[in-house]
């Protein structure tokens, strides 16, 4: 008896460890023909959320083995891969501008929908799914004050045309470099009474216009996201034009700042899949992947980026749900960046974006 | 044995690895920059027009010049009273104050330009301090304008402009001070006369090198400086990231190239300079046969001469009691730079025992987390290794091409040598950035790209000119009649250079290996570049952090950087001064 139910503990011990043994040699082999996928994951908080919330899970769920490319990868770096026909990325990711203006160049896969679940796709809002392109969050630009400087009770800035105005709230400013195309543009035109459904076509002498008046009360134009929480964290500066992650973190560390999200200018990135990357397969899988509803939710409560998968905020608690750009009830306050008409492409051959830096190099040294 | 004697009598051969290497990474590509910029094959200039045509282009040229002039004029000011005192040191201070020297340079330039946002910024160091002073009452803007650009600009170049400064003072015969003084010269005008023309090769290219770079320079203005305070680099650096058409920003690039060439050839065509021609400036300076103002006084002076060159005799045997004071001024003086030079090191030290969650300024807590942050993540080990095995195989191949192209380029006629050493100093003539693209362009075709030997090879392009440009410094105080008396002794061409040549040029050699090295380890823009994403090195991975969170594991590492090659560094120059005071022990040796 004793003797028997040890044997048959002893088989069923055997048989299950040589199942377990031919599936991991079966997943093993999986492993080896799914390869690799090379992902654009930009680098610090968001990497290490991107690091949780999607590589580990698609990992583990396909056995595709992800790379992690931990730095900025431009629209014309990917543009002279793909010219060169050297591509080392299989998913990037860049701002609605960028990824348009490769698309434009024809330097990017179509992205394959045919694999995506109805119930996701149905669930995705329209402009996060181009034939390029799928975004997986979108964040915006607010403004963000120091509530010592302007504390409750007393005046606190509202609009841009508060930001404006230094005599009602005087104080150092730092807002956004435009050296790069993207910049203060939209808020200068706010602030000088346009309103937001006039933006675009955007009037650039008015917006350098209304830029001269606030110009001797920057303290710094800020060139990167770890500048700008720098500085507000330092107190270097009062007021600021900034992405909304930065600030609401320095909110969650307990600084003494406020977001103000009257008026944010939504933008949002876009994942892609250059011309001739060596994973394009991989690359389609992983996308797919990242942009499910749990994975976007999981991805949200890690790094304050508002989800573009409507079902996601059914898995956020209300208070996290509130530190994101697209929360329900901001989005009537929002408006959303044109990036077409940035791309758009004028007589003399001159995108706006490009006009636009023009303007700015011109700018700055006056 | 013949192939040998051939090289000798034909000595540009030896230039040709490095040539072969520089044309292959980067002439070719650059080549077809040019092309671009141009628009083959249609050809125009209307990218050049197009330039010219944005007066903000034309501001920004200017801005860039008139900062790298500036640059260089404070580092030159600042540098040779500093390369002198150290020169005329004991040879105890001397080593300390040369490692001194070299420590800052050997950290990280991207540190050490937020070490000075610490430093500078409206609640850093220096306005906490005023604050708790009760002095002002408000931050005072320290930064974020023209100054801090300055600051941050000359503690990154100073260290460049002084060693070549000492390798060249150093070859320095002090007995020719000594018998200027003997002969009435007074101490300035025996520094004037002599010491002065003797030490020119080195400030010509210590120069040459400071401007060179400074025309390159982006991290630190765009982090120090204000809005206005762009350069040129940094518009090419938008360019390049909102662009794909390459035309416009080649043409940028070529015009700054222009701008270097032209204050190349004007101040200094000759790298190497030459005994010879330090020896006619003087020269030319003698009293000329005018009966003018000048010639007059100096005629007055000279009569007096006779009177210094006693007193000089009866000052030699006395109680050196006038010396004290400006011995004084000398150490206070050195002791500033050196202050300076190693202050902000000393922050990023400090600041790296932080137990805060950002970089501050004194850390509010001590703890040792960012080292374990540093030392526990293989992805900030892994990027430090792959850094120190790419410097260490850039420093080994660029010191080898390097000398044997300075060797050839000594031994060629001054015309041959300008043209050549034109080519050569391209890879740091360009802005960065553009030498990033070209490099990527020249690596695809050898199919190198994202590989650790293509990065070696881009790496090699800038550290061979490192090297070039130090072992020329060198060479040019090199008496050459030195060889000659040891060939006429019959040693073989490989002997005269392995015991006459090599032991005299090796504190250039080892100057240049160590420029070759740091240059790697602290290479960021063309690394981002043509590193396909693969590797990681330590400037790239602390750029990632920097941009996106200002976090002290970045003090850690730029700590530990400081503190670690403090070891190598005792052991490169333990061989150094081995090899000197053998040489001496052979000089002092009575003829046979």
């Amino acid at each position: 008896m004793n003797l028997s139910l040890n044997r048959r503990r002893f088989i069923q011990a055997t048989s299950s460890a040589v199942a377990t043994a031919a599936l991991l040699t079966r997943s093993g082999a999986a492993r080896a023909q799914s390869g690799e996928v090379r992902v654009v994951v930009v680098g610090g908080d968001v990497a290490k959320a991107h690091a949780e919330a999607i590589i580990k899970p698609f990992e583990a769920e396909t056995g595709i083995k992800v790379t992690p490319i931990n730095q900025d990868v431009s629209a014309a770096q990917i543009g002279m891969m793909v010219a060169a026909n050297s591509v080392s990325v299989d998913v990037g990711i860049l701002s609605q501008t960028g990824v348009l203006d490769l698309a434009r160049h024809n330097y990017l896969e179509k992205i394959d929908y045919s694999t995506y679940k109805q119930n996701e796709l149905d669930a995705m809002e329209e402009y996060a799914k181009k034939p390029f392109g799928v975004a997986p969050y979108m964040y915006s630009w607010v403004m963000a004050f120091n509530t010592d400087k302007f504390p409750a009770g007393k005046p606190q800035p509202a609009t841009w045309a508060d930001f404006w105005d230094v005599v009602k709230f005087p104080g150092a400013r730092t807002l956004p470099t435009g050296q790069d195309g993207g910049g203060p543009w939209e808020e200068a035109l706010l602030a000088d009474g346009v309103p937001v459904d006039k933006l675009y076509p955007m009037d650039i002498d008015r917006v350098f216009a209304s830029l001269d008046k606030i110009k001797p009360h920057v303290r710094k134009w800020w060139n990167s996201g770890s500048e700008v929480f720098q500085i507000m964290r330092d107190n270097v500066a009062d007021l600021a034009h900034s992405y909304d992650g930065r600030m609401v973190s320095l909110v969650v560390e307990g600084k003494p700042i406020e977001v103000n999200r009257n008026r944010q200018k939504l933008t949002l990135d876009y994942y892609y899949i250059p011309k001739g990357s060596p994973n394009a397969q991989n690359a389609q899988r992983y996308i797919e992947f990242a942009t499910r509803a749990d994975r976007q939710a999981a991805l949200a409560r890690l790094f304050p980026v508002g989800p573009s998968n409507r079902n996601a905020y059914k898995q956020i608690p209300d208070d996290a749900a509130r530190k994101l750009a697209t929360y329900p009830e901001y989005m009537a306050n929002s408006y959303a960046i044109n990036a077409e008409w940035y791309a758009e492409i004028g007589q003399d051959g001159v995108s706006n974006t490009q006009r636009l830096v023009q303007r700015w190099n011109d700018w700055i040294l006056r | 044995m013949k192939t040998l004697q051939k090289l000798g009598r034909r000595p540009i051969v030896l230039t040709a690895p490095a040539f072969v290497l520089l044309i292959a990474v980067l002439g070719i590509p650059m080549v077809q920059l040019l092309l671009t910029s141009l628009n083959a094959p249609a050809f125009s200039l209307s990218n050049y027009q197009g330039f010219f045509e944005q007066t903000s282009n034309v501001r920004v040229l200017f801005q860039t010049v008139k900062i790298s002039v500036v640059t260089t004029a404070i580092c030159l000011i600042i540098g040779y009273p500093t390369a002198y005192l150290i020169v005329s040191a004991s040879k105890h201070v001397r080593i300390a104050l040369i490692v001194l020297v070299l420590i800052p340079w050997l950290t990280s330039g991207l540190v050490r330009t937020y070490a000075w946002v610490v430093i500078l910024g409206d609640h850093g160091l220096i306005n906490n301090l005023l604050l708790n002073l009760g002095l002002i009452s408000s931050p005072v803007p320290l930064i974020y304008n023209r100054l801090a650009v300055y600051i941050g600009m000359v503690h990154i170049m100073l260290p460049m402009m002084i060693l070549p400064l000492l390798s060249v003072m150093q070859g320095i015969d002090t007995s020719l001070l000594a018998a200027a003084r003997s002969m009435g010269a007074g101490p300035f005008l025996a520094f004037w006369r002599v010491f002065l023309p003797l030490s020119l090769p080195g400030i010509r290219s210590g120069s040459l090198l400071v401007f060179v770079v400074c025309l390159g320079f982006y991290v630190t203005p765009q982090a120090l400086g204000g809005l206005g305070d762009a350069m040129l680099s940094t518009f090419i650096a938008s360019q390049v990231a909102s662009s794909f058409n390459l035309a416009p920003t080649a043409a940028a690039a070529f015009i700054l190239l222009g701008i270097a060439l032209v204050v190349l050839s004007i101040f200094g065509l000759d790298v190497s300079g030459s005994q010879g021609r330090a020896a006619r400036a003087t020269r030319k300076s003698l009293p000329s046969p005018l009966p003018s103002f000048a010639a007059l006084t100096r005629f007055l002076k000279d009569l007096a001469a006779p009177y210094r060159a006693k007193r000089w005799t009866a000052q030699l045997y006395s109680a050196r009691g006038d010396s004290r004071l400006s011995s004084i001024v000398g150490a206070v003086f050195v002791t500033l730079v050196m202050a300076y030079l190693l202050f902000p090191g000393l922050i990023v030290v400090m600041m790296s025992f932080s137990g805060g969650p950002a970089l501050e300024f004194p850390p509010s807590s001590l703890s040792l987390k960012w080292y374990r942050a540093f030392l526990g993540d293989p992805s900030w080990t892994g990027a430090f290794w792959n850094s120190i095995q790419i410097a260490v195989t850039v420093a080994i191949l660029s010191t080898i091409l390097g000398t044997l192209a300075a060797y050839g380029f000594n031994r060629t006629s001054r015309r041959v040598r300008s043209v050549l050493t034109m080519a050569i100093l391209a890879p740091i003539t360009f802005p960065a950035i553009v030498v990033g693209i070209a490099t990527y362009f020249g690596l695809l075709k050898l199919g190198l790209l994202g590989t650790r030997s293509g990065l070696v090879l881009a790496h090699s392009t800038g550290a061979i000119t490192s090297v070039v440009v130090i072992v020329l410094a060198t060479l040019a105080n090199f008496d050459q009649r030195l060889e000659r008396a040891a060939q006429s002794m019959r040693a073989a061409p490989i002997q005269v250079f392995m015991r006459v040549t090599l032991p005299l040029i090796l504190p250039g050699i080892i100057g240049g290996a160590v420029f070759a090295f740091i240059g790697s380890f602290d290479e960021v823009i063309i690394t981002s570049l043509v590193s396909g994403f693969d590797m990681q090195t330590l400037p790239l991975k602390m750029l990632e952090n920097i941009r996106q969170e200002i976090d002290p594991t970045i003090a850690a590492v730029g700590s530990l950087l400081t503190l670690m090659p403090l070891l190598w560094l005792m052991i490169l120059y333990a061989t150094w001064w081995w090899s000197k005071s053998r040489l001496q022990q052979l000089s002092a040796k009575p003829p046979a």
